[in-house]
């Protein structure tokens, strides 16, 4: 079961970044499956519309359940990197503030290695943060906030 | 967690500590020079010819007692 | 989720955090610690604790000086920077922040300078921290001696004056019980030339001047020698780990070859109403600042007294202190630069509290 929600994942991920204007050969490479497979992807066939239900499903979860579902699922920084990011419709900006004492805990807690330190600081990517507000959680002095960006408004 | 502690088996009574106490001693005047407490609020004090702790929670660890005692019947551990 | 993992040797302590990301790893050394408890005070998560620097220092008490909560510590290293004694070291993936430009550091030094240096020793012997090792090479003795004696043995009575007044023991001579065969005190008389001073005692108390002094300059001084030959070579060493940039090198130093930056200014104040000369700001104190003049020769005495001149102001004694006799105020937290308004903001609390 959970390869078929992996699959579903990938599909909508696959439908997606071909939308964005992706080649299928580069789709392909990015989620490590084999060219045939996104064709037979785009063309409906080899997957049951189960898996593709319920991956949908999981990308409405709260942006930190499907995050770390997803992780937990497929088991690879990279991969999670992406679907995760393509799959997600909403846009988050993260600001830090003075206070912080640049531990690195977000760092290592980011699991779409959305940030960086900078000078004992740490800077949020928004190219890369899902708003699932991990960092915040842990960060011992309280220093980071992420807001939902209203794309387009 | 560093406590202070007596054998009152090894205590020989002689009331070292008691004097060489610093918290003793600012709580008690006369302890330090070396009379009887006026009062029970020292650290410890010699009752019957050995020693007793009346308040070891004033006690900072700063470990002069043990080294006053002859005997090793005052310490910290 | 990333956990902290803590690692206990002996009293060293190491805490570790490991993501793919990197690796962070705090060092604590208790055997260069000096209890001064500036990191519990910076820590930003209350994971470091003082332990009882009094019982721990004077009776023995078998625990490290302070104790991190690996649950609470954030590995953010906070407390190395201003250790005075880098008892406390971060490293990130292995390379230690102390030697990373973004973080601050304490701009503190010694050394002695080997241009300078007349390898006396004096710092050697006055360092409270065993820190300095000075290695002499003296010059050759028999190089300074500026000339040599002969024994005329024909007018030698063989009397063993020399022999005994000889402060150099250079002289011996080959006693034996006299015979009919023989009739001598001494088969002969020896010079050690190694051993020989020119010092001429021999020849002055030489009963019946079978002492002959030969001057290999013609005239008793020391104008004939290389300069070379009279020098005292060697090098100094300053083991940093256990230096606490306490001056005494540089005070005690005759010709000015020791330099000590100090991280820390500030004042030492010590109320004598409510000390009770227990002795153990004395006992703990790293460079040996306090102590208890005698009264009297001989006498013991009983009022502390503080040499700022050896304080780095680290507070030590001020938290060990059971009657609050003492008040150490730091003026001044000299650091590198750090853009991280929040690490100049801990760093410069540290003048207010301590």
């Amino acid at each position: 079961m959970p390869k078929h929600i992996v699959s579903g994942l990938k599909y909508l991920t696959a439908v997606e970044l071909i939308r964005e204007g992706l080649s299928q050969k580069e789709v392909a490479k990015i989620l490590e499956i084999d060219r045939s497979t996104v064709s037979h992807y785009l063309n409906g066939r080899n997957l049951s519309w189960n898996s593709i239900e319920v991956a949908e499903i999981i990308t409405k979860f709260c942006p930190k359940d499907f995050l770390t579902l997803t992780y937990a699922l497929l088991n690879d920084s990279e991969k999670t990197r992406v679907i995760v990011k393509t799959c997600s419709k909403k846009s988050y900006k993260g600001s830090v503030e003075e206070s912080c004492i640049g531990c690195g805990l977000c760092v290592d807690t980011c699991l779409l290695n959305a940030i960086v330190l900078d000078d004992l600081k740490a800077r949020v990517d928004s190219d890369w943060c899902n708003g699932c507000n991990m960092c915040r959680d842990v960060c011992p002095t309280d220093s980071i906030k992420i807001l939902e960006v209203n794309n387009g408004y | 967690m560093v406590e202070l502690k007596v054998d009152q088996d090894k205590c020989l009574g002689c009331g070292n500590c008691v004097v060489a106490c610093p918290v003793n001693g600012s709580i008690s005047p006369e302890v330090a020079s070396g009379h009887g407490s006026k009062t029970e609020e020292t650290i410890m004090m010699v009752e019957n010819g050995l020693i007793k702790l009346f308040n070891p929670d004033k006690c900072t660890k700063c470990g002069t007692c043990p080294l006053f005692c002859p005997t090793d019947a005052i310490f910290l551990e | 989720m990333v956990t902290n993992t803590k690692e206990v040797k002996g009293k060293d302590i190491c805490v570790q955090r490991v993501s793919p990301e990197e690796k962070r790893e705090l060092a604590y050394k208790d055997d260069v610690c000096v209890g001064c408890g500036i990191c519990a005070k910076i820590c930003p998560t209350e994971a470091i604790e003082l332990g009882e620097i009094g019982a721990i220092e004077r009776t023995g008490v078998d625990e490290s000086k302070i104790s991190i909560d690996e649950t609470k510590c954030v590995l953010c290293g906070m407390c190395s920077s201003p250790c005075p004694v880098d008892a406390l070291d971060l490293k990130l993936d292995e390379k230690s922040i102390k030697d990373m430009a973004e973080y601050p550091k304490l701009i503190k030094s010694a050394e002695i300078s080997d241009d300078l240096c007349i390898y006396c020793k004096a710092c050697e012997t006055a360092c409270p921290r065993d820190a300095i090792t000075i290695a002499r090479i003296l010059p050759e003795r028999s190089k300074l001696v500026t000339g040599e004696i002969e024994i005329d043995k024909d007018t030698c009575i063989s009397c063993g004056i020399c022999e005994e007044m000889c402060p150099a023991d250079a002289i011996e001579m080959e006693h034996h019980e006299p015979t009919s065969s023989d009739p001598t005190v001494s088969s002969d008389i020896k010079v050690d030339k190694e051993k020989c001073v020119y010092c001429l005692i021999c020849r002055k108390s030489c009963p019946v001047d079978a002492i002959k002094a030969v001057c290999r300059s013609c005239s008793y001084g020391d104008y004939d020698l290389n300069p070379e030959d009279t020098e005292t070579t060697g090098s100094s060493f300053i083991d940093e780990e256990a230096c606490v940039n306490c001056g005494w090198c540089q005070e005690i130093c005759p010709v000015d070859a020791a330099k000590v930056e100090k991280a820390f200014e500030g004042e030492l104040t010590i109320n004598q109403d409510k000390c009770e000369a227990c002795g153990t700001c004395v006992d703990i104190c790293p460079c040996n600042v306090l102590s208890f003049p005698e009264e009297e020769f001989g006498v013991q005495g009983d009022k502390l007294q503080a040499d700022e001149r050896f304080c780095i102001y680290c507070g030590a004694c001020e938290n060990a202190c059971p009657v609050e006799a003492i008040d150490v105020k730091r003026t001044a937290v000299k650091h590198t630069p750090t853009k991280s308004k929040s690490w100049e903001k801990q760093l410069s609390e540290l003048k207010t509290q301590t």
